[in-house]
C-alpha cells in the first residue's frame, strides 16, 4: 500500500451529459484515476454550493461539478445558474483560505469520454498539489 | 481562614509555582477576553474588567462529550471528567463565582450532573475583587458585591503594588500555601476593606427585587412585554454570556462507525428551543420567549430554589445589540398593573 | 442635519393613520453610545423617537423579524402597513427586500432620514471609556460632541465614525415615501482597499486568520438574526431534518456556518455592517461579506440594494458569464 497521499474527490455529474460522458469513458476502457466518487444529479444546476462545504467537512480533498456545455443543458438553463454559483463559491472558499484547486468545474458532454478522463486527471492533480484537506475538516477535535 | 499577600510584580511566579494544578485565567484574543488554560504564567494579568464569555464554560463547556460509542459495540465509553485533575480558576469575579452557587442547585437537583460536578469539585476558585465595577453591574441588588465571598475558595484584592489574598476555604488555603504566599498584615486588610467600600459606591445601577418573583406570573398576559420583545433578535447573546444560564441541547454525532453524544449550549431565545417534533411551538414569537426568560430567572427559578437566577454581572445589558435592558424590564414590571395570575 | 421635531411630527402623522400597524425607528438607549430600536404602535409614542449619531441599528431588519402567526378561524389577518424610518444604508435593505419580494411596496411606508454617519461604539469606548448613562452625541463639523455622565467631550469625526460610514456612498435613502430632512452630500467612496489588502495573504495565512476568528464563535446567531437579508423562516444552519451543520461549536462547524451565511448573502449583502457590530466576540464578519460584494460587482456588474427593479443576482444569468476556471 502506497503511503503517498491519494486525494478523495467527490464528483457531481449531471445525468444527461457528464454522467453519460463518464459512462463512455468506462465503456471505452479508458483508464482514469480511481480517486473520484461520483454522485449523479439530474442537472449541474441542482448542485447546491453548500454541498461542497459539507463535502470538504466530511473528508473530500477536492470536488468536481460537471455539466452540459452552456447552451446545451437538458433543462435549458441549469448550467448557466451553476456557472454563476460556483464562480462565487470558489471565490468565497479561496477567501477563507481553501486552495482554489479543490473546487473544480467542467463541461463534459455525453460524447466526450476522453475529455472526462482528462478532467479527472487534472482534478486529482490539483487536489494532490493542494495537499490533504484538513482546514475545517471534521476532526473529532474535542471528542 | 487565612490572610496572605504577594507583590503584584511577582504574579507570574506565584501562578507558575503551582505545578500540579491546571490554571485558568482570562486571556485575550484581540479585545475578547475568555478564561483559558494558562500556558505562559507571565501572561496572567489583573488588568481587565470582566471576561466576555463567563467562566461558566469551565464547568459547563460550550460543547462537551457525554459518551462515545461505536456502531456494532454495545458498550459506551463515558467521558466524565477526571476528578483527580486539580484546577485553579484564577481571577474569577465574585459575581461569576456566585453564579456557580446558583446553578449548582439545579445541577444537583433531581439528577446529579456528573460532568458539571466533577469539574466543579476539582476546581479551586481564586476570586479577584472588583475595584472598578463595569458600568452596568448591579450585583449588590442580588446579594452579591465587589467583595462578595460566595462560592469562592479565596478572594484577592489588587491593591496596586500588593495583592491581598483572603482564603475562605481549606482548598483555598492549601493553594495559597502551595503558591508560597507570605502572611498579610493589618494594613493590607484595611486597604482591601477600603477598596471594597469604594467599589460599592461606584455601582451605579440597582433594582429592588422585593415582590418581583411573586408579581411576574400575574403579568403573563400583560402587553408590557412587547415593548422589549418587539426588538429582540432571538439571538443567544444574553443567554450564552449569562453566568447563570444553564440550558443545553444533546445531539448525537457520527463519523463513519464512531459516534459521540454531545451536549452544547442552547438558548430559550432560539425559536427551535421549544419546537416540538409535531411542528407545534408553544413559544412561537419573541414575546413568549422574552417573557419566559425573565420569568424563569426572576420567578420560576426562585420559586423552586429560593434564589433569583441572576447575579447582576451586567453582560446581558452590555452585549445585547438592541439595548434590551433587564433592569428596565424589571422596573417596568413593577409599574405594570397586574391582572389575575394565570395558572399553569 | 435632521430636526428631531420634524421627524417626530412626520412619524406622528404616519402612526395616526388607520392603515398603519407600527412604526420602527430609534429611541434613546438606557446606557452607552448606542440608541435602542423603537417599535411604536401609537401616535402618542412618537416623541420617544430620536435621530443622532447613536442610531446605529438597522430598522429594516425588524420589518422581516416580525412573526406572522396563523390567524384563528373567523379572524382576518392584520393587513395594515408597517412604517419604518431608514438611513441611507438601511434603505438599501428595504430595496433589496422589495427586489426579493419579501413584502410588497404598498405594505411599507418608508420615511427616509438622510444620514451623516454614526459613531462606532467600540471606538468611542476606547476613547472615552464606558458609562451606565445614555450618551448624547451631536455632530459639529469634523467633530463629534459627546455628553457623557454630564460632561462634554469631543472627538474627531474621522476616528469615531463607523467603518461603514467612512466609505458610505449612499447617505440618502434610495427608497422613501417621504424624507424627514434635506438630502446630504455624498462624502465617501469605496475602492474595496480592505479586500485587496486581505487578498495579499497566502491561503495558509488566510486560513490561520479565519481559524482563530471562527474558534471564537459561540454560535449565538446574532449576526444572522440582525441581518436584514437573513429572513428565511427556516435557516439551513438550524435545520435539523436533515442536519447540515452540527450544533457543536468546533472550528469545522463554525467555519461551515460562516461560509454558509456569507454564501447566502453573496449578491445580497447591502453592507449595513450590523453583523460585525453585534458580534459579542468581535469576529470581522464584514471582511468575509465584502469580498463577495466586490467580486459580484467585478464579475457580474451587480450591486444589491440600489435598484428596486433589478433581478436578484443568482436567479438570473448572462450567457457571457465568466468561466475561465472551468475546464
Amino acid at each position: 500500500m502506497s503511503e503517498e497521499y491519494e486525494p478523495n474527490i467527490l464528483a457531481f455529474l449531471c445525468n444527461w451529459c457528464s454522467y453519460a460522458g463518464a459512462d463512455l469513458a468506462g465503456t471505452s476502457r479508458t483508464h482514469y484515476l480511481p480517486n473520484i466518487k461520483i454522485i449523479r444529479v439530474m442537472c449541474s444546476g441542482r448542485v447546491n454550493p453548500l454541498f461542497l462545504v459539507n463535502a470538504l467537512q466530511q473528508g473530500a480533498d477536492g470536488v468536481l461539478i460537471s455539466g452540459c456545455h452552456p447552451g446545451d443543458c437538458h433543462y435549458l438553463e441549469g448550467n448557466f445558474y451553476a456557472r454563476r454559483r460556483f464562480m462565487l463559491m470558489r471565490k468565497l472558499l479561496e477567501h477563507v483560505g481553501v486552495d482554489p484547486g479543490r473546487v473544480n468545474m467542467s463541461w463534459v458532454s455525453a460524447s466526450e469520454g476522453a475529455k472526462f478522463k482528462e478532467v479527472i486527471d487534472e482534478t486529482v492533480a490539483k487536489a494532490k498539489e493542494a495537499g490533504p484537506m484538513d482546514q475545517f475538516r471534521r476532526r473529532q477535535l474535542n471528542w | 481562614m487565612g490572610d496572605y499577600k504577594f507583590a503584584k510584580d511577582k504574579l507570574a511566579e506565584v501562578v507558575g509555582a503551582l505545578k500540579d494544578y491546571e490554571v485558568f485565567a482570562p486571556a485575550a484574543v484581540g479585545d475578547v477576553l475568555r478564561f483559558k488554560e494558562v500556558e505562559d504564567a507571565s501572561s496572567v494579568s489583573f488588568d481587565f474588567k470582566n471576561t466576555n464569555v463567563p467562566p461558566k464554560e469551565l464547568m459547563f463547556p460550550e460543547t462537551e462529550t457525554l459518551f462515545k460509542f461505536r456502531v456494532g459495540k454495545t458498550d459506551i465509553e463515558p467521558a466524565v471528567p477526571d476528578e483527580s485533575k486539580k484546577r485553579l480558576v484564577f481571577g474569577i469575579r465574585p459575581c461569576d463565582a456566585m453564579a456557580y452557587t446558583i446553578v449548582e442547585k439545579l445541577y444537583s437537583w433531581d439528577y446529579p450532573d456528573p460532568y458539571f460536578e466533577k469539574r466543579r469539585e476539582s476546581s479551586v476558585l481564586f476570586g479577584l475583587a472588583c475595584s472598578e465595577p463595569v458600568p452596568n453591574c448591579f450585583c449588590t441588588s442580588l446579594g452579591g458585591g465587589p467583595g462578595s465571598e460566595q462560592g469562592l475558595d479565596a478572594l484577592m484584592f489588587d491593591l496596586g503594588e500588593t495583592v491581598y489574598v483572603k482564603t475562605i476555604t481549606d482548598a483555598g488555603d492549601t493553594v495559597a500555601k502551595a503558591m508560597g504566599l507570605e502572611a498579610a498584615a493589618d494594613a493590607e486588610k484595611k486597604a482591601a476593606a477600603a477598596q471594597e467600600k469604594d467599589a460599592l459606591g461606584k455601582i451605579k445601577r440597582s433594582i429592588d427585587t422585593e415582590g418581583i418573583p411573586e408579581k411576574l406570573p400575574s403579568l403573563y398576559d400583560h402587553p408590557f412585554w412587547e415593548q422589549f420583545s418587539d426588538r429582540c433578535l432571538s439571538c443567544g447573546i444574553c443567554t450564552f454570556l449569562c453566568p447563570t444560564c444553564h440550558c443545553f441541547d444533546i445531539q448525537d454525532e457520527m463519523e463513519a462507525f464512531d459516534g459521540r453524544r454531545a451536549r452544547m449550549w442552547d438558548t430559550c431565545m432560539f425559536p427551535e428551543y421549544t419546537l416540538h417534533t409535531s411542528g407545534h411551538n408553544p413559544r412561537p414569537t419573541r414575546k413568549e420567549r422574552t417573557r419566559n426568560r425573565i420569568s424563569h430567572k426572576y420567578s420560576y427559578f426562585p420559586e423552586k430554589f429560593d434564589v433569583i437566577a441572576c447575579v447582576g454581572c451586567g453582560r446581558c445589558i452590555n452585549y445585547c445589540p438592541v439595548n434590551i435592558d433587564i433592569l428596565d424590564i424589571l422596573e417596568k414590571s413593577k409599574q405594570a398593573e397586574a391582572k389575575e395570575a394565570k395558572t399553569a | 442635519m435632521v430636526d428631531e421635531t420634524i421627524l417626530r411630527e412626520k412619524a406622528r402623522e404616519v402612526l395616526a393613520r388607520d392603515d398603519v400597524r407600527r412604526l420602527i425607528g430609534w429611541k434613546r438607549g438606557t446606557y452607552g453610545y448606542e440608541s435602542a430600536p423603537a417599535v411604536l404602535k401609537d401616535a402618542s409614542q412618537a416623541d420617544e423617537l430620536i435621530f443622532d449619531p447613536t442610531c446605529v441599528q438597522n430598522p429594516a431588519s425588524f420589518i422581516t423579524l416580525e412573526e406572522k402567526l396563523p390567524v384563528p378561524r373567523g379572524q382576518d389577518p392584520d393587513t395594515r402597513k408597517v412604517a419604518v424610518l431608514v438611513k441611507g444604508c438601511d434603505s438599501r435593505a428595504v430595496v433589496q427586500q422589495l427586489v426579493e419580494k419579501a413584502y410588497t411596496r404598498d405594505g411599507v411606508i418608508v420615511l427616509g432620514v438622510p444620514c451623516t454617519g454614526v459613531v462606532d461604539r467600540r471606538k468611542a469606548q476606547k476613547m472615552f471609556g464606558d458609562t451606565s448613562e445614555p450618551v448624547m452625541i451631536k455632530e459639529e463639523g469634523d467633530k463629534f460632541v459627546f455628553i457623557i455622565d454630564g460632561e462634554t467631550r469631543e472627538g474627531p469625526r474621522a476616528e469615531l465614525l463607523a467603518d461603514k460610514c467612512v466609505r458610505c456612498r449612499f447617505p440618502n435613502p434610495l427608497v422613501y415615501d417621504e424624507l424627514v430632512a434635506d438630502e446630504v452630500a455624498v462624502w465617501g467612496a469605496d475602492e474595496f482597499a480592505d479586500v485587496d489588502e486581505f487578498e495579499k495573504m497566502s491561503p495558509p495565512e488566510k486560513w490561520k486568520f479565519w481559524e482563530e476568528q471562527f474558534s471564537k464563535c459561540i454560535r449565538c446567531y446574532s449576526c444572522r438574526n440582525v441581518c436584514p437579508m437573513c429572513y428565511c423562516l427556516e435557516c439551513v444552519v438550524t435545520k435539523q431534518k436533515p442536519q447540515w451543520t452540527r450544533r457543536s461549536t468546533d472550528v469545522s462547524e463554525n467555519t461551515a456556518y460562516h461560509i454558509q451565511r456569507a454564501w447566502h448573502l453573496s449578491g445580497r449583502c447591502i453592507e449595513c455592517g450590523e453583523c460585525e457590530r453585534v458580534c459579542p466576540v468581535d469576529i470581522p464578519i464584514t471582511t468575509l461579506n465584502r469580498k463577495m460584494t466586490r467580486d459580484v460587482k467585478e464579475l457580474f456588474s451587480y450591486e444589491p440594494g440600489v435598484d428596486v427593479e433589478a433581478e436578484p443576482l443568482l436567479s438570473c444569468y448572462n450567457p457571457q458569464d465568466p468561466e475561465e476556471y472551468i475546464m
